[in-house]
């Protein structure tokens, strides 16, 4: 080995990680080799003093200051999950009260936007009658001081008219404008209030329906058998080409309501005479014209 | 060389674990058992005491920072020293930047090894003694920063050639090869301070 390897795997040599055999050969050189003996020898001593050099010692407010910031940022931290969480029996309390304040309202607006939301929802059957009335009472307020006779223009309306008239006023109306004249109550309470408003308004619209059908010709007849009597009518009306419209049957009387031509009324009239006992007088149906919706109520006889 | 004892598992696992977990003082438990050791390799890479004492606050303020990004492959000193020797090393250019570096430390650390009372060697031992100190300190100051890690891990320190990889993460052959150059130029610089070694 050249000097120059040698002092290259002194290093190594002096911290003994060279192999035995790379050992014995070092040794031997050096052994031969004044120059390279030096140069351990100096490496030895520049190692002692290296390794000789006194340990400085801390200063003892050293770890004061460490633990000082330490504990500054722990505390900071901590800080941060007191704020949220902490105390709890303050905070507990507070946040239960916000809960239950929530629900609270939670459930009160609610109360409150559910009617107008089921309004909302369908302009619903209880407002169209409503309308109809509003109609109606509109409607003889024009015609005033004529009297009914004077009126042959006038369509008497069948069930089914009604029905789409209802339909066409309904319709345009805005839930706003059905609200006019009468008190929407949009309370808690509304729901009873709305079925008792409800059966009020089916009641008026019967009432119109009544008072519609008396524009008509409305006959009351006595008869023997109800039953009988009622087929024999019905047989009159279809042979005068009429429409039966509806028949009813309440407490021991039978109602049938019928459209037929004007010109035939006449005709009805001899033969609702010849079936049973008529309490109508007998009127100048010669001067109606177009359609008329009959009604006529069958009686037994006491 | 101080031996090092080598241990599977890391001594301070516990007190790691506890520092993780919130407990400061376990952390203050580490601050005092290793702050010699890291004060002291900050010193030799500084070679200044103040500047040492500094680096090693901001790494003790690091690692607690970071102790829940320790995984532990290390030991904690390990981890630890390497945090100290960034530091060092970020302190140097800063350093350089702004002084004119001394051939020689003139900072006057306080010294802990001192002979017995009996044995108390003379006020002229004294100052030979620290005369030589400082030499040392000031060769190992004029090495460059790659040789000077080196020197004060292993040969100050005794970190194993594996640790020293680990920590300046460079292979473990560039380690052995960086510390012979580094003997050599701090031979011949305490030859040209001293004399015949």
């Amino acid at each position: 080995m050249e000097c120059s390897d040698i002092q290259q795997r002194l290093s190594a040599y002096i911290e003994g990680s060279v192999s035995s055999e790379e050992e014995g050969l070092i040794e031997e050189h050096l052994k031969a080799c004044q120059q390279c003996s030096e140069s351990l020898a100096d490496l030895k001593k520049t190692l002692e003093y290296v390794q000789n050099l006194e340990e400085i010692e801390p200063p003892p407010w050293l770890k004061q200051k460490v633990m000082a910031r330490v504990r500054s940022e722990a505390e900071a931290k901590r800080g941060i999950f007191q704020r949220v969480f902490y105390p709890l029996h303050i905070k507990l309390p507070i946040e239960a009260l916000a809960v239950i304040f929530i629900v609270v309202t939670t459930i009160y607006v609610f109360k409150t936007m559910q009617p107008e939301l089921e309004l909302a929802k369908a302009p619903s059957e209880e407002v169209r009658p409503r309308i109809l009335v509003a109609k109606k009472e509109k409607a003889p307020a024009l015609d005033k001081g004529k009297p009914a006779p004077a009126r042959p223009t006038e369509k008497v309306m069948g069930a089914e008219e009604q029905e789409i008239a209802v339909e066409d006023y309904a319709e345009p109306k805005p839930p706003a404008r059905i609200a006019e004249g009468e008190q929407l109550r949009p309370s808690a309470g509304a729901v009873a209030q709305d079925e008792l408003k409800r059966k009020s308004l089916s009641s008026e619209l019967r009432l119109a329906m009544v008072e519609r059908k008396g524009e008509g010709v409305r006959f009351t007849l006595t008869v023997l058998n109800i039953e009988t009597a009622s087929k024999e009518i019905e047989d009159a009306l279809l042979q005068l080409n009429g429409r039966i419209v509806k028949r009813e049957h309440v407490e021991n009387r039978n109602f049938l309501t019928a459209e037929l031509d004007s010109q035939n009324m006449k005709e009805l009239y001899e033969n609702l005479k010849l079936i049973g006992d008529i309490d109508e007088k007998e009127v100048d149906y010669e001067a109606w014209e177009g359609d008329r919706e009959i009604t006529i109520e069958i009686l037994k006889k006491p | 060389m101080r031996e090092r004892n080598q241990t599977i598992r890391d001594e301070d696992h516990e007190l790691v674990s506890l520092c993780k977990k919130g407990d400061v003082d376990a952390f203050e438990a580490l601050v005092k058992k290793h702050q010699k050791r890291m004060l002291n390799i900050a010193y030799r890479m500084v070679g200044n005491y103040e500047e040492a004492c500094e680096i090693v606050q901001d790494a003790f303020i690091s690692a607690y920072r970071s102790m829940k990004r320790f995984k532990g492959k290390a030991k904690f000193s390990t981890w630890l020293s390497a945090i100290v020797m960034n530091l060092s090393k970020n302190r140097l250019k800063q350093l350089k930047a702004q002084l004119h570096r001394e051939q020689y430390s003139i900072d006057n650390p306080v010294l802990t090894k001192g002979d017995p009372a009996s044995s108390e060697p003379s006020a002229l031992e004294k100052l030979e003694k620290r005369d030589i100190q400082q030499k040392v300190q000031g060769c190992i100051d004029s090495l460059d920063d790659e040789f000077r890690e080196v020197v004060v891990l292993r040969d100050i320190q005794g970190f194993s050639y594996d640790e020293i990889g680990h920590l300046l993460k460079v292979p473990e052959g560039t380690v052995k090869s960086r510390l012979f150059r580094a003997r050599e130029v701090l031979k011949d610089c305490l030859k040209q301070v001293i004399g015949d070694l």
